[in-house]
């Protein structure tokens, strides 16, 4: 079981040891995608033998995979799977246009490959210090994506995103800090005491008010990855700049991994303090950021920046759901996250796809797309359905799960609350992308070399649609079980 | 492990050396020479390797001992130089002129925030008597301070110093709060913050110039 847990976090690194052997942009892609493909099928292998059994632990807790752990890591590799389909051609196609150099090129896939690895291994580290290095790291490898471009303002976006998430991870180090502090009953010599699962089983020995700081600390540190308002400020910027793949990366894991590390804490804090003051602080921190990303989303303009402020949105939902708490509200936020992580990696690599054709970022000189790029408008018409909340996709039941849990969770405020304001994001976002969708088709040069590269494109999207259509209409068994198992871990 | 007394000769190094580390701070956010900057951050650093030699002493902690001597080699030296190298010689950057606010506001701010530290952290949090109640809201002071610079320099270099000031904090918290992080996980920190300054002085330099190629072309424009 350790060789199956470092084979997931090793693999993707496959694409960069390709990258860095000097192959070209279609080849280091094929062999990224393949490392992606067995990460994923590790994870998936992982979870079934995991299956409720108890958490694969080995060398003092540095690794350390149990049921949520296995769901992250399936999530994570998921999309790494996805965005690396998506990356063969579209890199190819810059490369091919003279928009990126071999030498970007080979950053590119050279960093891809890191930064999937080392969400991965975030994923699986039960030593809390651990994992606030691997999130730094990962941190460092995605700035080096985001300013890819090398242009002022994907420097700019890259600056801001590196020293805005740097702060950030370092304020979680010192709510980290905090929290083994609170533990200075347990005497935390050991390396076994400074991993999560130890600090859970003794969080009665825990003192309250260091705990306490400690995980307002944690959720405005590790907030700041996922996005949540006010920390946001760096998100709309750097999944605009960054290449469309990557974008979907950093929206579609990177704030997946963030949302991993608050959970943590939650059970932890949940464990000690009861529910009245994380559940403060994460609805506080969710309504902020959903407020937010619904108002940005009014102001038309780049594509990339609305699906971005979206992310902000879908995260505060994601974290109300957290604070709504309950089998109910966290069953509804673990199905979230799984469900938007599919969503946003479609739309984000559509817009890649509509970025290279249109040779623009304007949605509002983006017209037609439907009828002069069928796949692709018909995959970005569908996945803004999806995001939206509307049926027969698996966000609607999700969100449906997370309004539940706040009705059954004290007052009905909050619920309506999210309702209402789930519907006032829903408009800016449709005007948006229906202007994109109709209307009419210009004529638009095919940016790709042959037709086996337009099916590479349009695989990722397929791929990506089919799953969340059969999330919206049905659980499986397999996944069901894994997310109940995943919330007796926290629960 | 227990905690330090603060009447003990460790425990009263430690909480000058924390005292020393907040006014190195202070100095920084008064400060508006880029030059300053990296010399007090790079004595900031010293101090702290002092602090930490202080912690591995009394502990007797070999794994101490190696942070120590790698914050004074990367901290305190290796980074202030080529710090200064890349100012002066590569970029050529004198006076910091991006703020938004005038240095007495900032210190006034610096200063409250300071107070708020030993509010947010003396009360219940620790234990009296222990150097940890007294190091710790120095050590909340200075990240607090680091990110107040952050926010009112505009200047990438003033910013990237600022989070190394807030990184400088944590650190000294570390020290005296748990000094048990596993050696790996330090090592790491300090990996991470070696490529955070590589990656985040890429950017700077291209940044730079970038800015200074479209001023020039600027220059050209208006020309005729």
């Amino acid at each position: 079981m350790t060789a199956l847990a470092i084979l997931i976090a090793l693999s993707p690194l496959t694409g960069s040891a390709a990258a860095l052997a000097g192959a070209p942009a279609r080849l280091s892609g094929a062999v990224q995608a393949a490392g992606a493909a067995a990460s994923l099928g590790c994870s998936l292998a992982l979870l079934v033998i995991l299956d409720g059994h108890a958490p694969l632990l080995a060398w003092d807790g540095f690794l350390d995979v149990d049921s949520l752990g296995g769901f992250f890591l399936m999530t994570v590799a998921g999309v790494t799977l996805l965005a690396s389909l998506g990356s063969i051609s579209y890199i190819a196609a810059q490369e091919d246009s003279g928009e990126l150099s071999r030498f970007q090129v080979r950053l590119y896939f050279t960093f891809f490959g890191l930064f999937a690895s080392l969400m991965l291994a975030a994923l699986e580290t039960g030593n809390l210090g651990l994992l606030f290095v691997l999130v730094e790291a990962s941190t460092l490898a995605s700035a080096a994506l985001v300013g890819l471009e090398g242009r002022a303002r994907s420097l700019e976006a890259a600056w801001k995103y590196v020293i805005i998430s740097s702060l950030g991870v370092t304020i979680a180090l010192a709510g980290t800090l905090f929290l083994f502090y609170s533990g200075s009953a347990l005497h935390l010599g050991s390396n076994l005491g400074l991993t999560w699962p130890y600090l859970l089983a003794h969080a009665t020995a825990l003192a309250p008010q260091s705990l306490r700081l400690a995980f307002l600390l944690a959720v405005v540190g590790y907030g700041t990855k996922v996005g949540l308002a006010p920390m946001h400020t760096w998100l709309p910027d750097a999944h605009a700049e960054a290449p469309s793949p990557a974008s979907a990366m950093l929206s579609a894991a990177l704030l997946n991994v963030g949302m991993y590390a608050i959970i943590r804490f939650l059970a932890i804090a949940q464990a000690r303090l009861g529910d009245t003051y994380p559940r403060a602080v994460l609805l506080s921190f969710g309504f902020a950021s959903i407020v937010v990303g619904a108002l940005f989303m009014v102001r038309r303009g780049n594509f990339k920046r609305l699906f971005a402020y979206s992310s902000v949105e879908q995260m505060g939902i994601i974290t109300v759901a957290l604070g709504f708490g309950g089998t109910l509200g966290l069953y509804g936020a673990l199905l979230q996250m799984l469900n938007h992580a599919l969503a946003k990696a479609v739309l984000f690599l559509s817009s890649g796809d509509v970025a290279l054709r249109y040779k623009t970022r304007e949605a509002g000189q983006v017209t037609g797309l439907l009828a002069a790029v069928p796949v692709t408008g018909a995959a970005l018409l569908l996945a803004s359905f999806a995001v939206l909340g509307s049926p027969p996709f698996g966000l609607f039941l999700s969100e449906l799960t997370i309004v539940r849990a706040g009705f059954a969770h004290g007052s009905p405020v909050f619920p309506l609350l999210l309702l209402a304001l789930l519907g006032l994001a829903f408009v800016p976002f449709a005007r948006t992308t229906a202007g994109m969708i109709t209307g009419n088709a210009p004529q638009l040069a095919s940016p790709y070399r042959d037709r086996a590269a337009v099916a590479v494109t349009a695989a990722p999207l397929i791929l990506g649609l089919a799953a969340l259509l059969v999330l919206g209409l049905w659980i499986p068994a397999g996944l069901d079980t894994a997310l109940r198992h995943s919330i007796a871990v926290i629960g | 492990m227990e905690s330090l007394s603060a009447t003990s000769v460790a425990g009263v190094l430690l909480d000058l050396s924390g005292v020393l580390i907040l006014l190195l701070a202070f100095a920084c956010l008064a400060s508006k020479l880029f030059n300053r900057y990296v010399v007090y951050y790079g004595a900031q650093s010293v101090v702290l390797s002092f602090a930490a030699g202080t912690a591995a002493v009394t502990f007797h902690s070999a794994e101490l001992w190696i942070l120590a001597a790698l914050t004074l080699a990367v901290k305190g030296v290796a980074i202030p130089v080529a710090a200064r190298r890349l100012l002066v010689t590569r970029l050529a950057l004198k006076r910091d002129a991006a703020m938004s606010t005038g240095l007495s506001t900032s210190l006034i701010a610096g200063g409250a925030l300071t107070a708020f530290a030993y509010l947010v952290t003396r009360p219940a949090l620790l234990p009296h008597g222990t150097v940890a109640a007294a190091v710790v809201p120095l050590s909340t002071a200075v990240i607090l301070l680091g990110a107040l610079s952050m926010v009112v320099r505009r200047h990438t270099v003033a910013q990237l110093i600022g989070w190394l000031i807030v990184e400088n904090g944590v650190f000294l918290g570390a020290i005296t709060l748990v000094a048990t992080f596993p050696f790996i996980v330090e090592a790491g920190i300090f990996l991470d913050i070696v490529a955070g300054v590589l990656i985040m002085v890429v950017f700077v330099s291209g940044l730079t110039r970038q800015l200074a190629e479209a001023s020039a072309v600027e220059l050209r424009e208006l020309r005729g």
